[in-house]
């Protein structure tokens, strides 16, 4: 993925950089959960009036959700030793007890996590198409009933895949993972290729893959072949399976996916 | 006009220096065949070179000079940083030199995350290896390193920028950028003009300010910095709605820029607005955001700029590269500046003024754009924001082209790149009222897409003269080189390194190699021979004519 200048998640992180050392942020033990919501009570009275009830900033107090000090502090260890003394301006707090300190600090730092918010996986309810016009989309621009059927291939797919995930994979049917392929049967969704040599018959099988200087294809039989390419030859012919669902990327519009979509999930 | 006293001294006091190492400003701005002095191999971000040893007639004869794979093995190396021992016998991990090497006086310097070689060009072999002992910081790439007189410098992923001796390898000195626990990662090669070492840094995990500062070689000293968003009260702040926003804004200036000695200013390119994919926070323009910027090199003040993507909602960072040459525009000589944006849209400027003369979508699927304004600015279609039921966008935040080096060819008159024809959903996912920051509030979901290509394109009319579209649906690797040898350079994202006619794209000549290639390809004189060198995961190949 040479042309990804920045992952946008960890997770895509995590996996095309193995050896990366992760954001500090994903570093667990910094708080304790349990101790968040005595520290926000702790904090409201104290410090609220100034960072404001959420510690995000307010009247003179800096947000301590990106504070550089408070991702410093160490489990309420450097937190207690500025309530007590005070510092730029700040007054001193010398009347809250360590418990109170420590609590206050898992607050905080609960905020700095909360503000270092990464993608959420899960879309929420994402129906709000509307169903007849997706019948309509499925039996005619859409030409989806050209290959699928309701009560065929489709018969009970929206009790096997999420709203969001049946509509991704209209859009995206391959990076759904296809199923078949290795050791599991036929894949249906595979390219298939047809090459033709100038002198010789032509050969077809499964595309395996393919670049200007060469194709590589397995036949029926399992037999694997490689033809180097040279401009125009040998001739190479790519079916794709899936096309119509490409082309359907060029025309389709968000009113289409949404309509489609609330079909779709009717499917039970 | 400080600055031009300096250059002037040390251009003359260069002249008397022997050898190792040793690059002068005068070397920088122009370069010698027999060198590749920056990350750009020039100031002014082409990737096109005059030599021709290597042309059309004979590059079917190149041949392998060497390989040198390099290993993240800290054993023998030179050890600096403020972090950690690395575990013993923790795996080193798979490299990929994205960074384009500099060549100097037959020695390669390049840099990955945490580590910095130099390499003999003639051979291959290892001169010197330093590690840097981590803090943290995403290590996703390096771009490479600067040069001056006999100094190197390069920036980690916990934000140091470090010099070293070019001769040794040894560390002269190392100053903290920004820091790592505000999720700030330096990837960019810093750019070195004159008395100046201009640094800049990444990071979207958090909604923190850009920017872009200058140090003194020597000292490592800032000399100024420069935010990418403006103030209250300063011009810009009228595209934010408070001073919030603007404070936490993002804008990262994480790829080199470049540089016109004449007028004297730097082109900056700049990253995408923060939060990420969710603008409600931040209504308005959000400058100088996904823009470019034109800054004084001796002071850090803004001389113009133009906002190729008002309000992104698309990780469309403008970090591609502002390539400057001069040419024609309606019968009237220009300096021009020419990107293609990570958005899809082609945009041809004025490099004196920052006027746009052009704006054209290069990608043929984008679908986000409801035309341009008069000023040449993409009109964004809020539809095309991300939404609760899901947007369809072209293209995704990998963008139509990234930033990979485009190469411009002075003589065909055509801008190349790798382009894609790609698609995502991008989702709404926030609850009413919840503060969102960096990429929070959404889902981006990728989608198949039609896979990449090599494009050309004709500056004056902004038009594609020709796209070679890659078999293997993934697209193309790399950045890109063109030659007076009228010869274009690129990866096939199949593992070749492929040269095509310039005029017509057809392909004359292709070498397979381990790895998709993960820099762009240079090119330099050593003893007689051009050199063809390419960085392709963990190795760097060089080739000649034998």
């Amino acid at each position: 993925m040479p042309l990804l200048s920045k992952p946008y998640s960890l997770i895509v992180a995590a996996f095309l950089f193995g050896s990366a050392v992760a954001p500090l942020s994903a570093q667990k033990g910094t708080y304790d959960p349990a101790a968040v919501p005595r520290g926000k009570e702790a904090f409201g009275p104290a410090c609220g009036f100034c960072h404001g009830l959420s510690a995000r900033g307010g009247d003179g107090g800096p947000d301590l959700a990106r504070s550089l000090f408070v991702m410093g502090d160490d489990h309420g260890k450097q937190l207690g030793e500025i309530l007590k003394t005070g510092r730029n301006g700040m007054p001193a707090f010398p009347d809250l007890t360590p418990s109170q300190v420590s609590d206050m600090a898992s607050f905080l730092h609960e905020r700095v996590e909360a503000a270092r918010a990464r993608e959420s996986a899960t879309p929420p309810n994402i129906i709000v198409g509307d169903a007849k016009d997706g019948l309509a989309y499925f039996n005619g621009a859409g030409k989806c009933s050209g290959c699928h059927s309701a009560t065929g291939d489709l018969k009970g797919i929206a009790s096997r895949f999420e709203p969001v995930a049946l509509q991704d994979r209209f859009l995206s049917p391959r990076a759904g993972g296809g199923r078949g392929g290795r050791g599991g049967g036929p894949n249906r969704a595979a390219k298939t290729v047809k090459v033709t040599p100038p002198n010789g018959p032509a050969v077809t099988g499964t595309l395996m893959s393919v670049s200007d200087f060469a194709v590589t294809l397995r036949e029926s039989d399992g037999n694997r072949r490689t033809f180097t390419r040279e401009g125009d030859v040998p001739k190479v012919e790519i079916t794709d399976p899936l096309q119509a669902h490409y082309d359907l990327l060029r025309r389709i519009t968000d009113k289409d996916i949404h309509n489609l979509t609330a079909y779709l999930v009717t499917l039970k | 006009m400080k600055t031009r006293n300096f250059l002037l001294s040390v251009v003359l006091g260069a002249a008397a220096l022997p050898a190792f190492g040793q690059l002068t400003q005068a070397q920088i701005q122009k370069p010698l065949p027999e060198s590749w002095p920056t990350y750009h191999g020039d100031y002014f971000g082409r990737h096109y070179s005059p030599l021709t040893q290597i042309n059309q007639s004979n590059v079917k004869h190149l041949s392998l000079a060497w390989v040198a794979r390099m290993s993240a093995s800290t054993l023998g190396a030179i050890t600096g940083g403020e972090g950690p021992e690395p575990k013993p016998g923790a795996a080193p991990g798979g490299l990929s030199v994205k960074s384009i090497p500099l060549m100097v006086n037959g020695v390669l310097y390049f840099s990955t995350p945490d580590h910095a070689w130099a390499v003999d060009a003639r051979t291959g072999k290892e001169i010197w290896h330093y590690f840097w002992k981590t803090q943290g910081g995403l290590h996703i790439g390096n771009r490479g390193m600067g040069m001056y007189g006999n100094w190197l410098y390069f920036e980690t992923p916990d934000d140091y920028i470090i010099s070293l001796d070019a001769k040794t390898g040894r560390e002269r000195w190392h100053k903290k950028i920004a820091d790592v626990k505000a999720e700030y990662f330096s990837t960019m090669a810093p750019l070195v003009i004159g008395n100046h070492v201009i640094v800049g840094m990444g990071g979207d995990f958090l909604d923190v300010p850009g920017w872009l500062e200058s140090r003194d070689p020597e000292t490592g000293d800032i000399q100024w910095k420069w935010f990418s968003t403006p103030r209250p009260g300063e011009p810009g702040a009228e595209t934010w709605p408070d001073a919030f926003s603007m404070e936490h804004g993002g804008g990262m200036p994480w790829q080199p820029p470049t540089y016109d000695p004449d007028l004297n200013l730097l082109y900056v390119p700049t990253g995408n607005a923060n939060p990420v994919f969710i603008g409600d926070s931040r209504k308005g323009d959000n400058l100088y955001t996904s823009s470019i910027v034109a800054l004084n090199p001796d002071t850090g003040k803004m001389k113009w700029y133009f906002q190729g993507s008002p309000h992104d909602t698309h990780d469309w960072d403008a970090t591609e590269v502002p390539i400057l040459f001069d040419g024609t525009i309606e019968g009237t000589p220009r300096k021009l500046l020419a990107q293609a944006h990570r958005n899809g849209m082609f945009f041809l400027l004025d490099r004196e003024t920052g006027k746009n003369l052009l704006s054209t979508q290069f990608s043929d699927v984008a679908n986000w754009s409801k035309g341009f304004k008069p000023n040449g600015q993409p009109i964004p279609d809020p539809m095309k924001e991300p939404q609760r039921a899901g947007a369809l966008v072209s293209p995704g935040s990998n963008g139509a082209t990234n930033w990979p080096a485009p190469s411009f060819n002075p003589e065909t008159g055509l801008f190349y790149m790798h382009s894609s024809r790609n698609y995502a959903m991008f989702y709404r996912t926030d609850t009413p009222g919840e503060a969102i920051a960096a990429y929070g509030g959404s889902s981006e979901h990728r989608v198949d897409g039609f896979g990449g290509s090599l494009q050309a394109i004709d500056y004056k009319t902004g038009k594609t003269k020709w796209i070679h579209d890659y078999p293997n649906g993934a697209g193309g690797s790399g950045g890109l080189l063109g030659t007076a040898g009228q010869l274009l350079f690129a990866g096939d994202g199949a593992q070749n390194l492929v040269a095509h006619d310039p005029a017509t794209g057809k392909i004359l000549w292709h070498a397979g190699l381990t790895a998709g290639i993960s820099n762009a390809p240079e090119t330099y004189m050593l003893d007689g021979h051009q050199y063809l060198l390419v960085g392709a995961g963990d190795s760097l190949y060089a080739f000649y004519l034998q």
